[in-house]
């Protein structure tokens, strides 16, 4: 497997400038020429399909939803983050780009993260002009607040809608390039394979939601921008729909799946309640800001909150982490939330949640205040637990939120297939082993905006003109019968569980073995018993309906089954990354006070999975990872 | 809690439906409307039928896509509430509730609660932007923009596109929609060139799409889960008058 | 169409609608203010419905004007109605409003009862069509006051035995006798007694007092109703602008029902 990460070459800073001349362009006039496809619409897939279009390309757009502007980014809440240093509190683009990196625990590429600390800025100045209203001080400048693992407010926000004000800007972009016939948009229609030809990606095949068509689209260029693979916990922060699919179908294609082990867990969620539960809710890190998280020192301490004294608490984040306190990274607040879970002196009726208690900023800023910061995520706690925060202290537990890792790119977020490009969440550029907050929406949008529409015309420009393709290309014919193959399969089994059931059971496992804190044994145990779900699902699962009109259990399904194949790759990675970092936690690997120990010498590098056949081990490569311009460091927020 | 609900069927567009009743027992007051829908469904699919379609995704009440009415009320009586985010412990054990599409002559019901919503897209690409390639913008702090005004804009663009406003509307209005985002940028500088050619643009797609006119019963304010306010549709009413005097026809 | 193209917009469709009907409230209020003379007796009352007359063309430039926009405000709610049930072709099994009330839901009911009523109202009053005898009422003024002048027969006999203080005048070929010097005789119509009799008529009362509360019910919607169409909506204001609107509307209500009631109770006109 070719990881040439093409790093271009010069000093960090001029990296990205030197490339961006040296790429190669291709004249206004023929850019029509090129069909681009976009799977994904959200802020990375959004933007990307916008500026090609606005650039002259031809571009067909592909989303699952019914509309772009419903893609999974809209749920972020936070904020998005820029080195623009408005409040003059120290920051800059150099250090957005080493708090990004020692975030990420030394695992993510410098290159990368360097070109996404420089680039945020023209982030925040591009969503200002399509009308984000990015939340402003009385002077009617922008407004900043801090979020985890930063000393600096560098983080822009819309109230809690961060996402959603930031996905309407590039959705809003879109549907002006789809009003202009720029785009083409394909709403409701899941991709469902990619075709290669000649070892190029020159397609995709997609399924038709509402009719069931299984149908072919030749391009010259792909670019996947189809979020992350958090559901593979079942239950997670992320939208139903969330799936693996499109990016796990490439890497059965021979794309490289990079560190899929890395994934986050995010401390601020509402704790379970019960068995029905379809999702976890985040409540945003933002809350950290002015909220306190504490748990009673005593074990089985059962009293309520208010009747706990001040003395009887343990504020775990403020006493361990006196520097960062409530704002330390999210790997560090969840195992610290889950420590004390394990310790018995959890909180909620299951024992796994933990106080975030904001009586001390009332006392000290007034309700008024609070209630403007966090006001929308005040209402939508009660809505959810019936308990008024104002009042008394939050619950919250970590859950599955991120996933860092995703598709092998190299630096123009091309993955080792030629022709095929990753964006987003999908790819696992540049977090590392653990992604900071605010900083996916900052990711998304500079692959969409700025990086992409870049970086493939100068992959048009070098390889095309290509040679013309059409539908009826017998890899796409084959590729096709495969899908629709897939589909009978799935709808012949009528066996007696639903898909739902599956997903479920893996979720478990996942949660169980491979979690917020891994070990040899316990990853090994779920090698052994992820196929086992696997091979019971072909056998057991059920299918009703029929295939040609809208069927929600087989979309279930043919996600389930995708996510059944994954995420075996998933704990085999966790399983060769045989050390600590980030959000990957080996309980085998930690300092006596409890963090992660990085292993440096064997480890600095990405772990990238070879496809070898469904339930083969698939083979580990390494693109080795070279710091020039930051040194290795326990990470530390003590 | 035992619940009984009464749910439209229709198998696809061209078909008819009808109410169909389910008893869903083991209800508990902390699951959401979805989850209740979820148990019923597994229920179903174990029984060989088919389960009730409906659209959902974020189960957050931010991506706009879950749309049903309940016992009338697009997203139930709860106020400012998506139906995702609703809770049965608002219901009582023994309640019979009646869910149905969200009704509109420009979403066509695809297959039981799930109705296609693609006219609101097309209003948008008639307008709901600020005309601005990638690469053109200057500083964002350039821009002062009053508070008042910044959080007025972010309360119209607080809208999430769910179709509740037309669904809910007697006359089946989607001035509410269309309201938000052209008030959006009405209150921002970067709005102001497109200004009456947005308002105007966007009201001709909604009237071409057979959406129907407002007579200002609010009901669309009412059942908008993101408390968007009229407000915005009497200072669309202004901008549009003015774009329409002013503007010369082609 | 021409003029009429405004209709294809529902916005300016709406703008037509709040214009014509603040038209018609401005007028409404006037005229309920109007009527409520009749309080004050019957000189007063013909004297105002007389100077209304006396206005002439300009009487008919407010009445063709007042035409036009009660035409206009009709057919916009009609189009505007069809249009509007067409965009909900299907209706809810299970019907449930929020916010919507039964007065702003049945604003084109209560709207084409008030036309119907108003038809009524025109032919009854204006046109006398519907009860000419009651309408043809009228009463000698004699230098500008009323009531004054007593008809007699013109029977050689009764003249010859009137008291020498009496003058007597003959205007529209009746005699009348009068205790002072008449310097101006003239007839007008006795648009008091015409109401006074009208009313009296329990079933006429009746469809008047109806027809005024839907048209309470019409305005209580429909003034606030305006100012929101013409772009007012203010957090501050609002609230009070719907009070008022409210308020407005039961004021013209009691204004307007007040003239039956008070006539049929004999309060008004009991000495005809
Ligand atoms: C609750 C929550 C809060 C968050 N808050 C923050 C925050 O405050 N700050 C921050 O920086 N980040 C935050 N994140 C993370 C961030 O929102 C996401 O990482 C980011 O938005 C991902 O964007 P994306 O464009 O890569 O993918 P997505 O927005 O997930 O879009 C994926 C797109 O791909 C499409 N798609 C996927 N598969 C297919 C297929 N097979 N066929 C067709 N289409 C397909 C989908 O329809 C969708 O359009 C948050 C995440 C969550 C879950
Ligand atoms: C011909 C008989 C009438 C009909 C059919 C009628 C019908 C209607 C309808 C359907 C509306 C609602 C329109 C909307 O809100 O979009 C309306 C509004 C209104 N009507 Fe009437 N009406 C009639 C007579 C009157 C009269 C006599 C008055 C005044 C005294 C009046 C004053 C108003 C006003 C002020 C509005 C508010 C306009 C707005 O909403 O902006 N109407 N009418
Ligand atoms: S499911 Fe997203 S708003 Fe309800």
């Amino acid at each position: 497997m070719n990881l040439d990460a093409k790093i271009p070459e010069g000093p960090l800073a001029d990296k990205w400038d030197n490339h961006l001349f040296n790429m190669k362009l291709i004249n206004p006039a023929n850019r029509r020429k090129y069909k681009i496809i976009v799977v994904g619409t959200g802020l990375a897939g959004g933007a990307a399909a916008a500026t090609l279009a606005e650039q002259g390309y031809n571009v067909e757009a592909f989303t699952y939803n019914d509309s772009p502007r419903r893609a999974h980014s809209i749920a972020a809440q936070g904020g998005i983050n820029a080195a623009k240093n408005y409040p003059n509190d120290g920051d800059s683009i150099r250090r957005l780009f080493y708090d990004t990196i020692k975030g990420g625990d030394f695992r993510a590429r410098e290159a990368n993260v360097y070109r996404l600390a420089q680039v945020s800025n023209n982030i925040i100045d591009q969503c200002v002009a399509q009308g984000v209203p990015f939340a402003r001080d009385y002077g009617g400048l922008l407004a900043n607040r801090s979020f985890g693992g930063a000393q600096v407010s560098r983080t822009f926000y819309a109230r809690g809608q961060t996402g959603q004000q930031l996905l309407l800007g590039a959705y809003s972009a879109l549907v002006r390039q789809i009003g202009l016939g720029t785009v083409t948009m394909h709403t409701r229609k899941e991709m469902a394979d990619i075709v290669l030809i000649d070892g190029q990606c020159r397609g995709i095949i997609t399924r038709d939601l509402l009719t069931g068509e299984v149908e072919s689209h030749v391009a010259d260029a792909v670019i996947l921008a189809t979020g992350g693979y958090g559901n593979v916990f079942f239950l997670s922060t992320n939208a139903q729909a969330c799936n693996v699919t499109a990016a796990y179908r490439a890497y059965k294609k021979g794309a490289g799946f990079a560190n899929p082990c890395f994934t986050q867990i995010h401390p601020t969620c509402i704790p379970v309640s019960g068995d029905h539960q379809s999702k976890l809710t985040l409540m945003s890190e933002s809350l950290r800001n002015d909220g306190r998280i504490w748990v009673p020192k005593n074990k089985g301490d059962k009293r309520k909150p208010a009747d706990i004294p001040e003395e009887e608490r343990d504020y775990y984040l403020e006493r361990k982490y006196p520097s960062f306190g409530n704002l330390s990274p999210r790997d560090i607040s969840s195992r610290a939330a889950k420590e004390a879970c394990d310790d018995g002196r959890g909180v909620a009726s299951t024992g796994y949640g933990v106080y975030l208690d904001f009586a001390d900023a009332i006392k000290r800023l007034g309700r008024d205040k609070i209630e403007e910061r966090y006001g929308n995520l005040f209402e939508m706690y009660e809505r959810i637990t019936d308990d008024d925060p104002y009042t008394t202290p939050m619950m919250i537990y970590p859950a599955s939120h991120y996933t860092m890792g995703g598709l092998w790119v190299d630096y123009n977020l091309m993955s080792n297939i030629p022709g095929l490009h990753v964006g987003g969440e999908a790819n696992f550029s540049d977090h590392g082993a653990n992604r900071l907050g605010a900083s996916a929406l900052m990711q998304g949008l500079s692959d969409g905006y700025f990086v992409l529409p870049s970086t493939v015309p100068h992959y048009l420009a070098t390889n095309g003109p290509f040679e013309k393709v059409t539908k009826d290309h017998p890899e796409f014919k084959k590729a096709e019968a495969e899908v629709r193959d897939k589909v009978s399969r799935l709808m012949s089994i009528k066996g007696k569980h639903t898909p739902t059931y599956f997903h479920r059971e893996l979720g478990k496992i996942m949660w169980e073995y491979c979690g917020m804190a891994r070990n040899e044994a316990g990853l090994k145990k779920a090698l052994e018993l992820i196929p086992q779900v696997r091979e019971e699902f072909w056998k057991d699962v059920t299918v009703t309906g029929d295939a040609q009109n809208l069927n929600t259990v087989l979309e279930k399904a043919m996600r389930v089954a995708d996510f059944l194949e994954f995420a075996e790759v998933l704990v085999h990675d966790a399983l060769e990354r045989d050390e600590s970092c980030g959000s990957h936690f080996r309980t085998e690997h930690q300092y006596p006070d409890g963090e992660a120990m990085r292993n440096d010498k064997d480890f600095a590098h990405v772990g990238v999975w070879e496809f070898q056949g469904v339930g083969k081990k698939p083979l580990r490569h390494k693109e080795e990872l070279q710091y020039e311009n930051v040194k290795f460091a326990v990470r530390s927020y003590k | 809690m035992k619940i009984t609900l009464m749910v439209w069927r229709q198998k696809c567009c061209k078909e008819q439906g009808k109410i169909e009743k389910f008893v869903v027992d083991n209800v508990e007051e902390d699951m959401s409307f979805l989850e209740m829908f979820d148990i019923l469904n597994e229920r179903l699919i174990l029984e060989g039928k088919d389960p009730i379609a409906f659209d959902h995704d974020c189960r957050e009440g931010i991506c706009g896509a879950c749309s049903m009415t309940i016992n009338g009320v697009p997203h139930g009586h709860e106020h400012g509430t998506t139906t995702c985010q609703l809770h049965m412990r608002k219901f009582k054990d023994g309640d019979t509730i009646y869910v149905e599409p969200f009704r509109n002559k420009a979403f066509p019901v695809i297959k039981d609660l799930v109705v296609d919503r693609t006219a609101y897209e097309r209003i948008m690409q008639a307008g709901g932007f600020v005309s601005v390639a990638t690469g053109n913008a200057k500083d964002a702090n350039n821009l002062p923009i009053s508070k008042e005004n910044a959080d007025l804009a972010m309360d119209a663009a607080a809208c999430i596109g769910c179709g509740a406003c037309a669904s809910s509307c007697p006359n089946g209005s989607a001035m509410l929609f269309v309201s938000a985002k052209v008030g959006q940028f009405a209150l921002l500088p970067q709005g102001q060139p497109e200004r009456k050619r947005r308002v105007l643009a966007m009201i001709k797609q909604m009237e071409k799409d057979g959406f129907g006119g407002c007579t200002n019963m609010y009901e669309c304010e009412a059942a908008c889960p993101k408390n968007v306010s009229v407000r915005f549709i009497a200072k669309m009413n202004r901008d549009y008058l003015r774009a329409s005097l002013f503007t010369k026809s082609k | 169409m021409g003029l009429l193209s405004y209709l294809k917009s529902t916005i300016l469709s709406k703008w037509v609608m709040a214009i014509t009907g603040c038209i018609l409230v401005l007028f409404i209020c006037g005229h309920a203010v109007g009527n409520l003379q009749i309080l004050l007796g019957s000189d007063t009352y013909n004297t105002y419905a007389a100077f209304l007359q006396g206005l002439g063309e300009i009487l008919w430039i407010i009445r063709i004007g007042l035409f036009v926009c009660l035409v206009l405000h009709l057919i916009t709610s009609i189009r505007l109605k069809l249009l509007n049930n067409s965009a909900r072709p299907t209706a809810y099994q299970y019907k449930s409003f929020l916010k919507a009330k039964l007065t702003s839901r049945t604003m084109i009911w209560t709207g084409i009862m008030i036309f119907a009523f108003l038809t009524y109202h025109l032919l009854h009053f204006t046109a006398g069509v519907t009860n000419p005898v009651e309408y043809d009422q009228h009463e000698v003024v004699i230098n500008g006051k009323s009531g004054i002048a007593q008809e007699i027969p013109n029977d050689p006999r009764i003249l010859a035995q009137l008291p020498p203080t009496l003058q007597t005048t003959t205007v529209d070929g009746k005699l009348y006798a009068v205790q002072e010097e008449v310097k101006t005789a003239e007839t007008r119509h006795d648009v008091y007694k015409m109401v006074v009799l009208g009313f009296r008529n329990p079933i006429t009362s009746l469809v008047y007092i109806i027809g005024v509360i839907l048209l309470g019910f019409h305005l209580s919607h429909a003034i606030q109703s305006m100012f929101q169409t013409a772009g007012f909506n203010h957090p501050k204001y609002t609230p009070w602008i719907i009070q008022g609107s409210n308020a407005l509307a039961v004021i013209v209500v009691l204004c307007l029902i007040s003239i039956p009631i008070t006539i049929l109770t004999g309060l008004v006109g009991g000495t005809i």
